[in-house]
């Protein structure tokens, strides 16, 4: 009867090993905190839940404790679990493209055809990226963990994964935290730089409405895009093949089905996917270091970048355009790719100065034309500093 | 339809020049190529017997794995001696990786395995060497000088088009079954770090190339617009047109008519209300499934 009981005490005592409780540290917490902060985020401020809830409980995921020595394969680091398998899709690569894919299915570029100067606005926003790169630099990251940082102020989630899977995959999970994250936080961080950068005047400026497109234009438009654009930067191919092949679909008017999977079941399933495994990929020993607090900031910073540059190069693009063509200054903020929420933040401002001048179909031209300022940006970064 | 013409001919053009630019950088697009032979192992490598023979080293270039069963390995001395060894099928180590090695040990000995070959190299001959696919197209040949004891013939580094004889210096050493150079530093980062440790020149490259893309695309739509809206302006209204004109009058309105009239559609047509009543009302509709007259049985009849 001892020797029973000895062999059930003994039991239990290694069953202890394998329990969560057992293998908690104080960096899991941390990160369990962090996820269920995410998910309040999500839930009460409606800050990006499409993401934020996926990545937040993601995050629950990757920091349940266990006895990683037990090879038990269930981590994401651990080689042939399910997390592991589902996680292959961020470190080859090959999630977001797929989003890109149901993105360009979704996206109108109506606004950015009928008035391609606001393509240029998309371009100066990108000044956020490589200012994020050259103060990386600074702080002591190599060329390729800088390029792989700097591409936050892109403010586009797939394209900074892609990008940091290819340049520096082990920060790639706090790479991809921080730009959703402040993706999320467009509509705090956006406001106080545009209103500091602009005068009264300028932000109840009305600007002519755009003209209607036609279909010809619509079509071509994919199609010269990936052209010009991937002849330019062939490394830029996985995300820009994708976004004008998904905007082809949409335009075309006869592949109506294709267009609708790739803009609903497909890019859901993704995102699902994506966020879930990045979430994961969070786990406390790899994430908690002074390198993420790091990069961070440096997301922070080339968002703040990325606005400033917009704002500003609109205000000195309208000094040589004629009055009647002039832009509205706050519409500079959505040249950073988080589509639409950026748009939205352009529209929100306006009207609180206005509250008839409707900005959001002019800010949607900067802001696509952001989505491919960044993978550009990101084809020359991968092309460059890639070994 | 002056427009559609000139689309086609920018497009037409577009892949003339395409083509032409690709026809004039062809170079060979074999992904094998001979990359390192030796022709008198002394103290070389051994192979799994323990024993010295000359080898002939096939590298993939490519970044896709590539089998080498049924290609062909021949090799001649002098014109009309070619001799052919067939790489067998049915052996999975003949898949090369991408940018990875197969060594053929050239010992005359077929049956010791797939990389023993059925010739050997003559060391105080030249030998060439020609590796075709199993189509007999040549992949890659090469003429092998005559060479010391255990000096091989290379390409300076992996693929390059430069041979050289290596062996017998500390910084030229034979290499078998691995790269021809061996990569101790990544030279684009010590350049970056030597020339712009700051960021600013890659920024600034970077930046120049963002926005030359996004200005050729406004250049291009902007002409593109222009074009089309010349083209409507001139366009003599036909007929049909005319009456198209008339017909979408209405459809000139602004977007936010027809927001307008859809949702007063919406609003009379979804039964849409204020105040719910909490009342439901059940509209039957008939069903064979429902209908007492289906479910109930027929009571036979006496005729």
């Amino acid at each position: 009867m001892g020797e029973f009981a000895t062999f059930i005490a003994n039991n239990l005592a290694d069953f202890w090993t394998y329990t969560g409780f057992c293998n908690a540290t104080p960096g899991h917490l941390v990160m369990i905190l962090v996820g269920l902060f995410f998910i309040y985020l999500a839930i009460a401020k409606e800050f990006e839940p499409m993401l934020l809830i996926p990545i937040g409980f993601g995050i629950l995921i990757g920091n349940i404790p266990f006895n990683i020595e037990a090879g038990l394969k269930v981590g994401i680091y651990e080689e042939g679990s399910v997390l592991n398998i589902l996680y292959q899709g961020v470190t080859s690569g090959w999630y977001p493209p797929l989003i890109f894919l149901g993105i360009g299915a979704m996206t109108d570029f109506s606004a950015l055809i009928s008035n391609p100067k606001l393509l240029l606005i998309g371009a100066a926003a990108q000044f956020g990226i490589f200012g994020a790169y050259m103060i990386a630099l600074e702080m002591g990251f190599n060329p390729m963990q800088a390029g792989a940082i700097g591409i936050i102020g892109g403010a586009d989630g797939p394209t900074a994964i892609f990008l940091s899977s290819k340049l520096a995959p082990n920060l790639m999970g706090a790479i991809a935290v921080s730009a959703y994250s402040y993706m999320a936080l467009v509509p705090v961080i956006q406001p106080p730089i545009m209103r500091l950068l602009t005068t009264k005047k300028e932000r109840v400026m009305r600007m002519a409405p755009p003209r209607k497109v036609s279909h010809t234009e619509k079509v071509m438009f994919p199609i010269i895009g990936l052209l010009l654009t991937c002849f330019l930067v062939p490394s830029g191919l996985p995300l820009l093949g994708m976004l004008f092949f998904g905007n082809l679909l949409k335009e075309s008017g006869v592949t109506r089905r294709l267009a609708e999977t790739a803009r609903g079941p497909l890019i859901d399933t993704i995102t699902i996917l994506l966020g879930l495994t990045v979430g994961a990929s969070t786990q406390a020993s790899e994430f908690l270091t002074w390198d993420s607090i790091k990069i961070f900031l440096l997301g922070a910073l080339s968002f703040i970048i990325a606005t400033a540059s917009g704002v500003l190069f609109v205000k000195i693009f309208n000094l040589i355009l004629p009055k009647h063509k002039r832009i509205n200054p706050l519409i500079g903020n959505a040249g950073v790719s988080a589509v639409p929420d950026s748009a939205r933040i352009s529209q929100i401002v306006g009207l609180e100065y206005d509250p008839t001048n409707y900005l959001l179909m002019h800010a949607m031209g900067p802001n696509v034309a952001g989505v491919i300022g960044s993978a550009v940006a990101a084809g020359i970064l991968l092309g460059f500093l890639s070994m | 339809m002056q427009i559609m013409n000139k689309l086609k001919g920018i497009l037409w053009g577009l892949l003339l020049t395409v083509g032409l630019v690709s026809c004039n950088h062809y170079d060979g697009t074999s992904k094998l190529l001979i990359n390192e032979v030796l022709t008198d192992n002394e103290a070389n490598f051994q192979d799994d017997y323990g024993i010295h023979s000359a080898w002939i080293e096939v590298f993939n270039k490519s970044y896709g794995s590539v089998d080498l069963a049924g290609c062909y390995l021949k090799v001649s001395n002098s014109p009309g001696d070619t001799l052919t060894y067939t790489i067998p099928k049915g052996d999975v180590l003949t898949v090369v990786k991408p940018r990875q090695h197969a060594l053929f040990w050239a010992d005359a000995k077929p049956n010791r395995g797939t990389f023993h070959t059925n010739f050997i190299l003559h060391a105080e001959r030249p030998n060439w060497i020609g590796l075709y696919d199993s189509g007999e197209k040549l992949l890659d040949e090469i003429v092998v000088p005559v060479l010391g004891a255990d000096q091989s013939y290379a390409r300076v580094q992996d693929a390059s088009k430069q041979w050289e004889v290596k062996g017998g210096s500390p910084d030229k050493y034979v290499t078998p079954s691995t790269n021809n150079q061996t990569i101790e530093k990544n030279e684009k980062m010590e350049k970056f770090e030597l020339h712009d440790s700051a960021g600013v020149g890659m920024s600034l490259t970077a930046m120049l190339v963002v926005f030359v893309g996004l200005i050729l695309l406004y250049v291009i739509f902007r002409t593109l617009g222009k074009a089309i809206f010349k083209e409507k302006q001139t366009a003599k209204p036909s007929v049909d047109m005319k009456q198209e004109d008339t017909a979408n009058k209405a459809a000139n309105c602004p977007d936010e008519v027809y927001a307008a009239i859809a949702m007063a559609l919406h609003e009379e047509l979804g039964g849409v209300h204020d105040i719910e009543s909490n009342v439901l009302t059940i509209h039957r509709v008939h069903s064979p499934w429902s209908a007492k007259y289906d479910a109930l049985r027929v009571i036979p009849r006496k005729k």
